[in-house]
């Protein structure tokens, strides 16, 4: 880099940026400097509530009320951007810095086709004529690497995947070929394979075009494979700063040296996780179902044959009588899985891979008994999880799941307490007398204060949340927990968290566990046996250590091939 | 979308033949016409002749059957106390109605919803809160009082709008207008605004909420980030994404305006369909009674018909599955 020599791009000093909330006010931002050298690459990286994104949205004037930058100095080429009268700024927006967001799906206009959006940025810098726009807008979406783009820019953002979405939120901030554009985890909503797409031609085409880029994400692995130089945030401060394979392999700050020890891919399988393995957790208290009656540790014990679910819409009287005169199409299919037949032995943990759409959480519900097979069958040592006939219901507590979102899994008027004994009231595990005490007892077993019994969810972080999460399924005394991506919304040194009590549990309570996501250092870590889905079938199958060691199917070593990887010390 | 449009009908058929039956045994179970049609010292024949005169004295399911086969005629039958065909009736006061409600909503919408939409984009400034407390207090007004009080200040104490009727009409391809001419123009404000007021109150709330919600989505700061410009920010994107709902609800009310106009064309003794229906019912006029209320069936099925075409040209998304 010569950015001693040249003068810098950007030169942000002492920016502080606070938002007034009650009284106090939250310093998101508070005493950032750095500077950024033309062309240069800066991977911001720092857990939610580090303030690095509102960092961004400091440089390019995008505060929202009633947040304000309080104090410092941004300049851009040597001018003052803070204190700039509105009309100034939107004229540097867009023209010579600009900004690609985190979720593609909510940053296009889902109503205005991906032509028109690009006129209107277009028009906000230059005075241009349709036909012209046109071209510009299709020359555009061919340098983001879009398929016929002359078709393709008539279509609307839903007729797109996530990543080509994002490859037109790239192709817009690139119009005016800005100076800086500022990426806010831009790739953090996309699969693995999409996101390893992305990053190589956001790598290609900053150096083509000679654009300075900041790179916003909490996932040190992406940052350290496109960023020359990484700032460390914590608290609103940047904790630290370097040359990017300097600060990813020798840390100098406890903090950056905490988040890459929470990295489960840094980690030797089935270990507890150095951040949070202090944390002292109380004994799960004594099961009340009888253990006697359970096949011994390594039998097959939840076997799913031949499962298949197909998702169709219904067709009407007259949309029958159209479909079979030809005027209507028929309705479309889905086999969200197609014939999976798979084993889970008792004690195991069986990861379940698959980028979005493969299938796997369906077939986590329909092996956890909350959505019924369309053919095949699901059964839990020889007996079916859901009853049969026309409305089939679970008839066993010994599945239970934990859920992604737990902002979305948990009720939010029922107080922590209510929401626990719910189930194992209902099902006779405790008395109503003898709730309260039960409450407090997983509570200390998975963490918490017993004493949050009278809250609710609201009061809690998104950890703490799936902390309750995993209390309430495991309340209910089950044998196998199905967890649907139980870690993919949480922040690294809480994943940790998570995964450590995750690895306890399961070895006192002999449970075997289903684990779905699409992070595979994070199945890499906690399963002992792998099953990778595609397209609704499962394409490979084994031990964990062989699949990743000696991935057989095309599909799985390009899954592996597009996780992105640390640099390790030398 | 031949499939989703034949569907539609069929569905259209369905409501406008069920709304028939029931009308139907609805009006006859109201009361006897003959009571109020003839005198009461009438002879006991002439009653019998004036009852089969009107086929009253068949069984109610032919008589259903026989009004239904000369509805597929296009005779509604006709009027007992006008004494002409109901058809003919009821497109005589059509007009009148039509132009007062459609410029009340328009009015209602297109000044409502760029006011709503400022409310949204600038919730603490003082207009906006003005706005706000001024639509709550056209939503909880009743509509009576505010048109006597439009004819108190206006008609009486200013003496600068006239009261009530229609002023002078324009005759165009045989329909009469009253827009066209001055006069006709400034008999039409008073009513016009009275009715327009609840929906002017609705359409700024609802304008409100959804710029509001908007303005913090990433949409809005995408395109912000883009350096594109307020308004064009306001017009071009958020205009359409809060189209939906606002669709939807001017669709509602410009059906229920139609049929319900009936308190402002009391009032302001305006000779539209509203007060024609009243009419038909206190004298039992069941053929017009009957075919206003198919009518208004009729056109809320076309107005619905309308607002989910709408729906399919304002978001792509829905036209997935129609084409």
């Amino acid at each position: 880099m010569t950015a001693d020599t040249k003068t810098p791009l950007l030169e942000v000093s002492n920016l502080r940026t606070w938002f007034p909330s009650g009284r106090s006010e939250v310093k998101a931002v508070d005493g950032v400097s750095f500077s950024l050298a033309p062309g240069e690459v800066l991977g911001l990286v720092g857990e939610s509530g580090s303030g690095k994104s509102i960092t961004g949205f400091s440089i390019i004037g995008l505060i929202d009320e009633p947040g304000r930058i309080v104090e410092g100095s941004i300049k851009l080429e040597g001018r003052e951007l803070i204190g700039l009268k509105p009309h100034e700024l939107r004229s540097i927006r867009g023209k010579t810095i600009s900004m690609v967001f985190q979720d593609p799906m909510m940053t296009l206009n889902p109503v205005l086709s991906i032509g028109t959006q690009i006129r209107l940025a277009l028009e906000a810098h230059e005075k241009i004529g349709a036909a012209e726009a046109r071209e510009r807008a299709i020359k555009a979406l061919a340098q983001v690497r879009i398929t016929e783009p002359e078709r393709k820019v008539d279509f609307f953002p839903h007729q797109f995947s996530g990543g080509m979405r994002q490859r037109v939120a790239i192709a817009i901030a690139l119009l005016h070929r800005p100076k800086l554009i500022i990426c806010d985890e831009p790739t953090t909503a996309l699969d693995v394979s999409i996101q390893a797409e992305i990053l190589s031609e956001m790598k290609e085409l900053v150096a083509e075009l000679g654009t300075a880029l900041i790179w916003i994400s909490h996932d040190l692995a992406t940052v350290a494979s496109i960023a020359d130089r990484v700032a460390v945030m914590r608290f609103g401060n940047i904790v630290e700063i370097g040359p990017a394979l300097a600060v990813l392999t020798r840390p100098q700050h406890d903090y950056t040296k905490a988040l890459l020890d929470a990295l489960p891919s840094r980690a030797k399988p089935g270990q507890l996780l150095l951040r949070g393995s202090g944390v002292a957790d109380a004994a799960p208290p004594p099961r009340k179902a009888s253990v006697g009656d359970l096949p011994p540790l390594g039998s097959p014990y939840l076997v799913i044959d031949e499962a298949v679910k197909r998702f169709e819409k219904p067709a009407g009287f007259i949309k029958n009588l159209a479909i079979k005169s030809g005027i209507a199409q028929p309705v479309p299919a889905v086999n969200a899985v197609d014939g999976v037949s798979i084993t889970l032995k008792r004690g195991e943990v069986l990861g379940l891979v698959g980028e979005s759409g493969s299938g796997k959480s369906t077939l986590g519900r329909m092996a956890a008994g909350i959505s019924v097979p369309t053919s095949g069958t699901v059964r839990l040592a020889d007996k079916p999880v859901m009853s049969s006939g026309r409305s089939p219901r679970k008839i066993t507590t010994r599945v239970q799941t934990i859920f992604q979102d737990p902002f979305a899994s948990l009720n939010g008027r029922m107080r922590i307490g209510d929401i626990l004994a719910e189930g194992p009231l209902a099902h006779q595990l405790v008395t109503r007398a003898e709730a309260p005490a039960y409450v407090r007892q997983w509570l200390a077993a998975v963490g918490l204060d017993p004493a949050f019994a009278n809250r609710f969810p609201h009061q809690f972080s998104g950890g703490q949340r799936q902390r309750i999460a995993i209390a309430r399924a495991l309340a209910m005394q089950p044998d196998v927990v199905v967890c649907d991506e139980p870690v993919a919304s949480l922040d690294v040194s809480i994943q940790a968290q998570i995964i450590n009590l995750l690895i306890r549990l399961r070895s006192e309570l002999d449970l075997s566990l289903i684990f779905i996501s699409h992070d595979l250092s994070v199945v890499r870590h906690l399963c002992d046996r792998v099953a990778i889905m595609y397209r609704g079938r499962i394409v490979e199958e084994g031990d964990a250590q062989a699949i990743y060691d000696n991935p057989e199917h095309d599909y799985t070593k390009r899954l592996l091939a597009a996780v992105p990887v640390l640099p390790q010390a030398a | 979308m031949v499939g989703y449009l034949l569907q539609r009908l069929w569905q259209a058929a369905i409501v406008v033949i069920a709304m028939s039956a029931l009308v139907f045994c609805g009006v006859y179970a109201v009361g006897n016409p003959i009571d109020v049609l003839i005198s009461p010292d009438a002879t006991q024949d002439i009653r019998a002749a004036v009852i089969a005169q009107y086929g009253l004295d068949q069984p109610l399911w032919h008589q259903y059957l026989s009004f239904l086969g000369r509805v597929l005629e296009g005779d509604f039958g006709r009027s007992f106390v006008y004494n002409m065909p109901v058809s003919e009736l009821i497109m005589s006061r059509l007009p009148a109605t039509l132009e007062l409600t459609l410029a009340a909503v328009f009015f209602a919408a297109l000044v409502g919803i760029p006011i709503g939409m400022y409310a949204g984009y600038k919730p603490n400034s003082p207009v906006s809160r003005a706005v706000m407390a001024l639509s709550i207090l056209g939503f909880s007004v009743p509509t009576f009082w505010f048109g006597l009080m439009l004819i108190m200040v206006f008609a009486v104490q200013c003496g600068c709008m006239p009261a009530g009727g229609r002023g002078d009409t324009v005759s165009v391809f045989g329909v009469d207008f009253s827009f066209l001419t001055f006069d006709g123009l400034s008999h039409m404000i008073l009513p016009a605004l009275n009715l327009a007021l609840f929906k002017f109150s609705l359409m700024i709330r609802l304008a409100r909420a959804g710029t509001r919600e908007l303005m913090l989505s990433d949409t809005v700061k995408f395109a912000r980030a883009a350096g594109i410009s307020e308004f064009t920010i306001l017009s071009r994107h958020v205009l359409r994404l809060i189209s939906i709902p606002l669709v939807t609800v001017f669709g509602l009310e410009l059906g229920s305006t139609l049929a319900f106009a009936v308190v402002t064309e009391t009032i302001f003794s305006w000779p539209g369909l509203g007060k024609l229906i009243i009419d038909s019912i206190t004298s039992l006029d069941r053929p017009v009674m009957v075919a206003y209320l198919m009518l208004v069936a009729l056109l809320f099925i076309v107005i619905n018909l309308v607002v989910d075409l709408t729906y399919a040209l304002l978001d792509p998304r829905l036209r997935k599955g129609r084409a």
